[in-house]
């Protein structure tokens, strides 16, 4: 069943004359566009404006090769009924991050909060980047490439001394 | 009695109070109130009890090894999470879903979600005083129970019944005469839910109320926000599975407070009923599941990619993004749980000026999941 992705295109064109981003149609429904951090603010506050008031999730991928965090913003468009992903590219060392939090208040402040616990992102203008799940976490952020979980376990929960456990180690 | 001591020695009538995790009422969960006198001055939400990292989890397993996992992100409604996972699965390798496999999929997601449905009538009794209704609720909730463990094989946990490709096993031959017989229960169970309670509507009618803009803007979704007067559903909107062949209502109300959110839950499970019975009648002979998937294989390339799947859970608005690098596992999963948003943002904003006594009414009115939330 093939539908015209007439909305779609039209709203994309609209992205890429305005701001001169890239941007690919996946299919109904669905738009990803890539730009870069010091666009960020201004895209979203213009996308808010077209209709996209519900952010659905903030979320990073960890590029460990190429020495990158992705970070990406799905929203929803309530009145559109599209969903559009807006990505940008952060560096490893030290990332930051402009806070959308300005646009769409508390939800995108929880979302970026989570990010911050699990990644180490700094959301500049986030009021309140407190830890959410982790109690008393010193060691590097836990959903990073380089964390590795069953090497942490082993030093951490399994003693070597004692006989039952000494299987953890071998 | 040490309290009310230091309460009249320093002459304050100021102190903390802590919501969960040991509450009866709050699951594994816990706020920390600010309480001055009877009325909450400000709720600091802290979760984590259920943190288990399932997106860090998934990174390290094979799709039919997370379908397995996703049973566990919300406890109480896992065949939902099933189908996300497995639709996210299917979108990112190109899989077509067999018809049947679709029909049988939009069943148990709606069973699924009439029995969490039914906690959340069980909880929000407790939670207003009404021990009966939990009983009420768990003893028709295991109707459903028996149906999965018929369906399925496991009462709670399907364990990856939806996988990707279709569904793990057909449904047995009675199957339909028995969940008609198992829905007539249900509609008993929403007879007596219906029954115009007094001291229920005194607890819960003007408390707790969420307007339209502040639902909005702090994030809500599903039941909260059609019961804050938005019509609202990602069934219809980017209808997934059959959805769009399937004819059934949306129900909205325009109060925002406990006793709207109360009525919604009603008149979903209604709505889910209607939806299941035509699905009984319509679904078509064949294939349960794509042939290539019938033997579950390992060590299937999945080709590089990202794909962002929502679906309409039972607590709200539930998806998940998958990223793939190539390889035979997936790169990063994030996993949006409505009751993030919900649990946080929305109940912080909730109980700020709220008497003690309304706290567990306002939380359970909200159909709400630690597990979903810590994920």
């Amino acid at each position: 069943m093939k539908s015209d992705l007439k909305n779609e295109e039209k709203l994309l064109k609209e992205l890429v004359s305005n701001y001169n981003v890239k941007g690919r149609i996946q299919r109904e429904r669905r738009i990803w566009i890539n730009t870069d951090k010091e666009k960020l603010i201004s895209i979203c506050k213009f996308v808010k404006e077209k209709g996209f008031d519900h952010l659905s999730a903030i979320s990073v991928t960890d590029w460990l090769k190429e020495g990158e965090y992705e970070i990406t913003y799905h929203l929803w468009s309530y009145k559109r009924k599209i969903l559009l992903t807006i990505k940008i590219r952060v560096s490893r060392k030290n990332p930051s991050a402009p806070s959308v939090s300005a646009i769409w208040d508390r939800n995108a402040q929880i979302h970026e909060r989570e990010m911050h616990e699990m990644f180490g992102v700094e959301f500049k203008g986030n009021d309140d980047l407190a830890p959410l799940f982790l109690e008393n976490w010193q060691n590097s952020p836990p959903f990073r490439k380089d964390f590795d979980w069953r090497e942490y376990v082993k030093k951490e929960c399994y003693n070597k001394d004692n006989e039952r456990e000494i299987v953890y180690h071998e | 009695m040490n309290n009310q001591v230091m309460l009249e020695s320093t002459g304050k009538n100021e102190y903390e109070l802590f919501f969960g995790p040991a509450h009866p009422g709050s699951g594994n969960f816990s706020v920390k109130l600010e309480v001055d006198g009877e009325i909450v001055t400000s709720a600091r939400a802290n979760p984590g009890y259920l943190h288990r990292g399932f997106e860090k989890l998934m990174e390290y397993r094979l799709p039919i090894q997370n379908a397995v996992l996703s049973d566990r992100i919300c406890i109480l409604e896992p065949l939902n999470w099933n189908l996300i996972h497995a639709e996210a699965v299917d979108e990112l390798m190109g899989i077509d879903v067999p018809e049947r496999a679709k029909y049988i999929r939009v069943i148990m997601a709606e069973l699924s979600r009439i029995q969490s449905h039914i906690i959340w009538f069980g909880v929000f009794s407790i939670g207003t005083g009404f021990d009966t209704g939990f009983k009420m609720a768990f003893g028709y909730r295991d109707y459903i129970l028996d149906l999965f463990e018929m369906i399925t094989g496991g009462r709670v946990y399907p364990t990856g019944y939806i996988c990707p490709g279709g569904v793990r096993r057909d449904l047995p031959k009675d199957a339909s005469e028995k969940i008609l017989k198992v829905l007539d229960k249900i509609d008993e169970m929403v007879k007596l839910e219906e029954i115009e309670n007094p001291v229920l509507q005194a607890r819960a009618r003007g408390i707790g109320v969420l307007k339209l803009e502040d639902a909005m803007r702090l994030g809500a979704t599903g039941p909260l926000l059609r019961a804050s007067g938005m019509k609202v559903d990602v069934r219809k909107e980017e209808p997934y599975e059959v959805y769009d062949r399937l004819d059934f209502e949306v129900p909205v109300r325009k109060e925002g407070d406990a006793y709207a959110r109360y009525m919604i839950g009603i008149e979903e499970i209604k709505q889910s009923m209607k939806i299941i019975k035509q699905a009984l009648r319509e679904i078509p002979q064949g294939e349960y599941i794509n042939p290539q998937f019938k033997k579950p294989k390992l060590n299937v390339k999945m080709p590089k990619g990202e794909v962002y799947v929502r679906n309409e859970g039972g607590r709200g608005e539930a998806a998940i993004y998958m990223v793939s690098d190539g390889n035979t596992k997936p790169y990063r999963v994030k996993i949006r749980g409505p009751s993030f948003l919900h649990m946080i943002s929305v109940l912080e904003f909730l109980l700020k000026g709220v008497q003690i006594a309304d706290v567990p009414a306002i939380y359970w009115s909200m159909n709400i999941c630690p597990a979903d939330l810590d994920r």
